[in-house]
């Protein structure tokens, strides 16, 4: 069954450049856990590998709590003792121009370092 | 018969699980936006807790949920997902894939596919992306179908008697295909007659009853800034639209400044949030017949 398409028209198209370009055009965030730290996975949604960004990791109240950098792999590891994880960690990556979060939650720690 | 939603408790419930008092009466269901959270409402009854978590004024699509929002989500025994790339939290955060229920399954074939913006940025240069229209339920059959969904899901997880589930599934689509008819003679009258709505929204209902419907960004709720009116303003030349549809009531200089353009202005509330009046059923009802009041006169093209 053919997909009927919406098109809309040049005009309206214009005025959501930014909002749509930045849905559409996304940074995928990705944050595993264990009971020694956090891995940071960052990639474009056309797979390629985020090679420069600023990682926020924030509290569950938004306190900042460290800043670190990707490696050019698109990844980056924070020590779970580094952090207070109390309250869960709001992981942001920002490589200018895209940015997106990951939620790790207390249960996800509790959860994958098997208490 | 029906029962209000339960999203004051929903404050509550993050407080429990921050305390680590997590016992619950009856199994909980998080849904994405209100129709879902609606429907399970009206299949669960009193057997289970429902919730939807997004605060008023906050876009349910692209909500920033808390972390204690998300360890509360991460508790409940169903979330309900609308699909078609509806609430893009849900990709951010870990949850149990047991507990999801896409409820747009089985419907795949009828997502719209909205036409890509041109944009650039970087050093990609000038490109375009396609994206799916994500408002399903204000087509009333793809809504039935998301609701057998939700249906099937809370009998096979035994999380609500199948009996009670089957029964309310029964009415609960009665319903639907009531408000299909009905919207579908309200409707009848502006087949192919132009219109504007200031935000994309409105695909699926227009593929359902053959409206022609050209959308705009506007923000929702507030006034349209001079160069949106003249963008309205060349927008209609090339549409011949006379009737502008909101998402929410507009503010009042909004709403003169296009009335001042010769626009009719019709509130259409999409639901993604509760309606400010009525339930799913009334107040689709009554944004049909609004529109179908504001535009039924006028020419198709």
């Amino acid at each position: 069954m053919d997909r009927p398409v919406i098109r809309a028209l040049s005009t309206a198209a214009l005025l959501v450049a930014a909002p749509i370009g930045a849905a559409a055009h996304q940074l995928v965030v990705f944050a595993s856990v264990d009971c020694e730290a956090v891995t940071v996975e960052a990639k474009f949604s056309s797979g390629r590998i985020a090679q420069k960004g600023d990682v926020r990791v924030l509290d569950g109240e938004n306190t900042l709590l460290t800043e670190t950098t990707l490696e050019t792999n698109g990844t980056a590891t924070i020590p779970l003792a580094s952090v207070d994880h109390s309250t869960g960690l709001l992981i942001e990556v920002d490589t200018g121009g895209h940015d997106n979060y990951w939620i790790v939650t207390p249960e996800d720690i509790a959860r994958n370092c098997g208490s | 018969m029906h029962h209000p939603l339960r999203s004051t408790l929903w404050g509550a419930a993050v407080a429990f699980v921050g305390t680590g008092v997590a016992a619950q009466e009856a199994p909980s269901v998080i849904a994405v936006n209100y129709p879902l959270a609606y429907f399970a409402e009206r299949l669960a009854g009193d057997a289970m807790d429902v919730n939807f978590p997004v605060p008023a004024g906050v876009d349910p699509s692209f909500w920033r949920p808390s972390i204690s929002d998300i360890s509360t989500v991460q508790g409940a025994d169903l979330v309900l997902l609308n699909g078609a790339g509806f609430a893009t939290w849900i990709d951010r955060v870990s949850l149990s894939r047991s507990r999801l229920v896409n409820t747009s399954r089985g419907i795949e074939d009828q997502f719209i596919v909205t036409e890509s913006i041109t944009h650039s940025h970087g050093d990609g240069g000038e490109h375009s992306h396609e994206g799916l229209a994500t408002y399903t339920w204000l087509n009333p059959t793809l809504a039935s179908a998301q609701a057998e969904v939700i249906a099937g899901m809370m009998s096979a997880r035994g999380l609500a008697p199948e009996a009670d589930v089957d029964a309310a599934l029964t009415v609960l689509k009665g319903d639907l295909e009531a408000l299909h008819q009905e919207v579908a003679t309200a409707l009848s009258a502006v087949v192919g007659v132009p219109m504007i709505a200031t935000h994309p929204r409105y695909e699926y209902l227009a593929d359902r009853y053959d409206l022609t419907i050209t959308s705009l960004e506007w923000d929702a709720g507030a006034a349209p800034t001079e160069e949106e009116l003249a963008q309205l303003s060349d927008l209609m030349a090339e549409t011949d639209a006379q009737v502008l549809i909101w998402e929410a009531e507009p503010p009042a200089e909004g709403a003169a400044a296009t009335e001042a353009l010769g626009l009719a202005n019709v509130v259409f509330e999409p639901m993604a949030h509760a309606p400010s009046d009525g339930d799913f059923l009334s107040a689709f009802s009554s944004a049909a017949a609004a529109l179908a009041d504001a535009a039924g006169d006028l020419p198709a093209n």
